[in-house]
């Protein structure tokens, strides 16, 4: 499995922070037993490889990767010199992550969506290609590499490829020609649902279960009091719930006017009106969320789904640094072997 | 005088929880965009190694703790670390 453990922890940082404070967290995440450090990647905030590259130098065992680029607004190749260039700095810890990206995102800068898992199917082969040596000659219904297209470098290790999915074609897709899955949800039931669709595409492919990691990207937030460990998770939330789509939301007893009405507050710019609908019920629904001891009985009922890597996103806590020390100290230990 | 001479007379015994106080102070701070690139690597650099409680893990915490929030930074020796005497240094 790429190397991680049967219970493996990742974390996020979002890059809109000074690049010194996503570095120290980052080398705080190493301290802490930390398998894999992920960095989002959008254009509004600092870039993900400059980033990646900065602490790449101050770790030296914990994987890392971008979490995730799209094809669209880098295109395929880039993502491979990137990902290959930063193996050389940290030799076996690089993973490639990648997803259809994100449409509200894209549109700002006027670029299509367009064919997303042929985009994604293409841009695999691609980034694969290149970084295995092989070459990249492709004819794709969006990309097309002619055949002079090297690296004039070697890259040692293979690159584990992991793909960003949440609706079932892209579940399957990702299963079959990825090395992981990244699954945006932070509930069994939605978890349950998206294994569901993930063990179709591998068998589909001839993949057992130890040829693929399974990674539960959640938004995550602890504290010593639930109310702060709350009120950090309720911007995250909102916004999920404001992008849910409609079946996901009536799996958790969602109505959809409900989150019509953040939708709106947040596209009108009212915040405090879109942060205030949220609801225990959705916090629920799209959070890990509350007391190290209750992060734990969540985390536990996340592994018995079948996934194999569990990453603590935003907000991680109203505090980072503490929240991460809690995570370290009071939940991954519930979860390595011989403990 | 010097921010290392102040760094130098924190006393042993309080130098763990000076190196999390101004580490939390520095994190946490909303002028943390002050602190020089360089100033901000040395931090890195001694925190990777676990010696933010040392000597110079500790002159680097003042200097960017001062740089960031210089009346916090007062407080926090006054009153938190209870080391009244250093308080003029730091103004100095």
């Amino acid at each position: 499995m790429n190397g991680l453990t049967a219970a493996s922890f990742g974390v996020e940082f979002v890059p809109g922070d000074l690049f010194w404070r996503t570095t120290y967290y980052a080398v705080q995440a190493e301290k802490l037993g930390f398998n894999r450090i992920w960095i989002t990647d959008h254009f509004n905030n600092r870039n993900v490889y400059v980033t990646l590259a900065l602490v790449s130098t101050y770790t030296s065992q914990i994987g890392l990767g971008p979490g995730v680029t799209n094809p669209y607004l880098v295109h395929p190749v880039m993502t491979a010199q990137a990902v290959a260039s930063l193996n050389e700095m940290a030799p076996g810890r690089i993973a490639c992550g990648i997803g259809a990206g994100d449409r509200t995102t894209l549109d700002m800068v006027g670029v299509e969506q367009k064919k997303p898992l042929s985009a994604i199917r293409e841009a695999v082969e691609i980034i694969r290609g290149l970084t295995s040596g092989s070459g990249a000659e492709f004819q794709g219904e969006v990309f097309r590499i002619t055949k002079g297209a090297r690296f004039r470098f070697r890259v040692d290790n293979p690159i584990p490829i992991y793909i960003g999915a949440q609706g079932p074609r892209m579940l399957a897709l990702a299963a079959e020609v990825g090395d992981g899955v990244l699954i945006n949800a932070s509930h069994p039931r939605d978890i349950e649902e998206a294994v569901q669709h993930v063990r179709k595409g591998a068998e589909a492919s001839g993949k057992g279960p130890k040829d693929l990691a399974v990674v539960a990207y959640t938004s995550f937030s602890v504290a010593e009091d639930p109310v702060r460990a709350r009120e950090a998770v309720t911007p995250v939330v909102a916004y999920i719930v404001a992008g849910c789509p409609e079946v996901v939301l009536s799996r958790h007893g969602i109505l959809f006017v409900n989150a019509t009405k953040i939708r709106d507050a947040i596209v009108s710019g009212k915040f405090k009106d879109a942060f205030s609908s949220v609801t225990d019920e959705m916090v629920e629904a799209f959070s890990i969320s509350g007391t190290p001891d209750v992060c734990v009985e969540k985390v536990g009922r996340l592994f018995k789904t079948g996934v194999t890597e569990l990453v603590t996103g935003s907000p991680i806590g109203p505090r980072i640094r503490r929240s991460m020390n809690l995570i370290g100290s009071e939940v991954i230990p519930n979860f390595k072997e011989g403990t | 005088m010097s921010l290392r001479e102040v760094a130098g007379r924190i006393p042993v015994s309080l130098r763990e929880i000076a190196a999390e106080r101004m580490t939390d102070l520095i994190l946490n701070s909303k002028n943390a965009g002050r602190i020089p690139s360089d100033l901000a690597k040395t931090i890195l650099y001694y925190w990777q190694r676990d010696q933010l409680a040392s000597e110079v893990g500790l002159e680097a915490l003042v200097k960017a703790a001062v740089t960031a929030e210089p009346e916090k930074t007062v407080t926090l020796f006054a009153e938190q670390l209870g080391l009244k005497e250093l308080v003029v240094m730091l103004q100095g």
